[in-house]
């Protein structure tokens, strides 16, 4: 923080490290959970909870797909970016179907024409700085690239 | 389910026009819609058993909100339930107050909902709710950014295009033409060939517009005690019902009812649908005029179609036939829309729908009334529908 504010000031979604901390593993490398007692895959990660499909609780870290394909796709050009993200417009958000098939949402990196992000093509994860949060730490986690070699 | 001791009626209700002062705080809000409820009934605020309120005004404190309500009210001691559920927060609250009516426990509850958006920085607050915010917000993905490609997703699923949206977003702003309390009353309309521009203006104009600081409620009563508020009493039915917070889990969700939907559809509102429908004892083919909370047109469609007025993946069709207008068997969204009316969040999201029901069942609805309209059903969302209320109304005089 600024020495220009000594004073404490409230900003209401000022980020907890411990958060940061404990969500790391699903952030850098996307690891998610699988119940031991059905094999049902989840992302994010359902650490300590109960297996919706067999209300079992036993769950394990499990490492998702890296690979997939864009199930749907859309421009963030409306206008209102998410904090920390104003310089890098129009993102290009996506829903992609992992090759285990987990659904997750993320933005693609490194697009130069945005025509060309159309369902089904193929992504891969790749791990990227994404903004500076106001404690001074950058933040890291993941996104995917167009790879039609994936 | 549960035994049910009583049916519950709707006896009064209120909203604040849209835009509400400025210079008006949160507890000011509340008390106007109370009062005027109250006036309707002739009744006093203590005769209230209990209330049941959302919020969505990040300024206050939460867990503090109760006595405070209870006291701006003028019902202190009474209980005072909060609730916070986004957008359906009303909904929710209202399943609450139904409760605590249908089980006897009260006689007479108030549903109300507040939201003063302008306190704070609208679009950075919002931007995390309703998402998955370790694995979301966290990321730079917002909650506009789960609306945009939820639609791109059920436009290429059903072949829904930018005109079928326009077509949705016209009859919403040519009701709201015809509505005073809509937030774009008195506003140019558009015309339907602006809507249908694939451009970022008029995408906006197919979304919801905002209705500022805004307030809402209904007043519920036993069916037997009743007629001690009104000669006209509309029986009202509330059911609601969730799905994952995470988007990417709205594909193969592994619990019954979920696991055959994806993106392109709405199976909480489903659920919630059915369930409300059986409460009231009636189908879909019955209802004769339906309220959406629609943020994005598309959206709006699914809705329609988890509600089973038309199929799913076929309300194109059924807004290119005429289904949303007034020469319609259900027409859709005679109030405005949230395109329209204007979007209140869990001030008025779910109650500003019920209150058009209940006007339409009533015979209040001036230009845009619809003809001997006996049932009327209303729905909202939270979260992205990782929550979605349906709400009925059914005439009973």
């Amino acid at each position: 923080m600024s020495n220009e504010f000594p004073e404490l000031f409230a900003r209401w979604d000022t980020f907890s490290s411990a958060v940061w901390f404990r969500s790391k593993a699903g952030r850098y490398r996307l690891e998610g959970t699988q119940c031991t007692a059905c094999g049902e895959k989840f992302f994010p990660p359902r650490t300590g909870l109960i297996c919706p499909n067999c209300q079992q609780r036993a769950m394990q870290p499990y490492a998702c797909a890296q690979t997939g394909s864009i199930a749907a796709a859309a421009l963030d050009d409306i206008g209102f970016p998410a904090t920390g993200y104003e310089t890098y417009l129009p993102r290009c958000m996506v829903i992609i179907r992992l090759d285990d098939g987990i659904h997750i949402m993320s933005e693609l990196s490194d697009v130069s024409d945005p025509a060309e992000v159309q369902p089904g093509a193929r992504v891969r994860m790749v791990l990227r700085k994404h903004k500076r949060e106001d404690t001074g730490a950058w933040v890291y986690g993941y996104r995917f690239v167009l790879d039609p070699a994936a | 389910m549960g035994k049910i001791s009583r049916r519950v009626m709707m006896v009064a209700g209120a909203i604040t026009p849209p835009f509400a002062p400025m210079n008006w705080t949160w507890r000011q809000l509340v008390a106007e819609v109370f009062w005027n409820s109250l006036q309707q009934i002739g009744a006093k605020a203590r005769e209230i058993d209990m209330v049941a309120a959302a919020y969505n005004d990040r300024t206050i404190v939460d867990s503090s909100i109760g006595p405070q309500m209870a006291d701006a009210l003028g019902v202190l001691p009474k209980p005072v339930v909060m609730v916070s559920s986004a957008c359906a927060g009303q909904g929710v609250a209202a399943y609450t107050a139904w409760n605590a009516i249908a089980s006897g426990r009260c006689d007479l509850a108030l549903v109300l909902g507040f939201a003063r958006s302008d306190n704070y920085d609208a679009m950075e607050a919002m931007s995390s709710l309703g998402n998955y915010v370790d694995y979301d917000y966290m990321l730079g993905l917002t909650h506009l950014n789960y609306g945009q490609v939820r639609d791109a997703y059920y436009k290429r699923k059903y072949g829904v295009t930018i005109e079928d949206a326009a077509r949705w977003a016209y009859q919403c702003h040519w009701y709201a033409q015809r509505n005073p309390l809509a937030a774009t009353y008195g506003k140019p309309m558009p015309l339907l060939e602006e809507l249908m521009a694939d451009t970022e203006e008029a995408e906006r104009d197919r979304q919801a517009t905002n209705r500022g600081g805004v307030a809402s409620c209904i007043l519920l009563a036993g069916e037997d005690v009743a007629d001690r508020y009104t000669d006209r009493p509309v029986q009202f039915d509330v059911a609601y019902a969730y799905r994952p917070p995470y988007i990417g889990n709205f594909f193969n969700y592994p619990v019954d009812g979920m696991r055959e939907y994806d993106l392109g559809e709405l199976p909480g509102l489903k659920i919630a649908a059915e369930e409300a429908y059986a409460l009231a004892g009636i189908t879909p083919q019955q209802i004769n005029v339906a309220q959406i909370h629609d943020l994005t047109a598309y959206e709006g469609m699914m809705a329609v179609e988890a509600l089973g007025i038309c199929p799913i993946g076929q309300c194109k069709d059924y807004i290119l036939q005429g289904g949303m207008t007034l020469q319609s068997a259900c027409p859709v969204n005679t109030y405005g829309g949230g395109v329209a009316f204007g979007h209140g969040s869990a001030g008025s999201d779910f109650v500003a729908g019920v209150l058009e029901n209940y006007w339409q069942l009533r015979g209040e609805c001036g230009e845009r009334q619809v003809t001997n309209a006996q049932i009327g059903v209303s729905t909202a969302y939270g979260s992205h529908h990782s929550l979605d209320v349906c709400g009925i109304v059914q005439r009973r005089w």
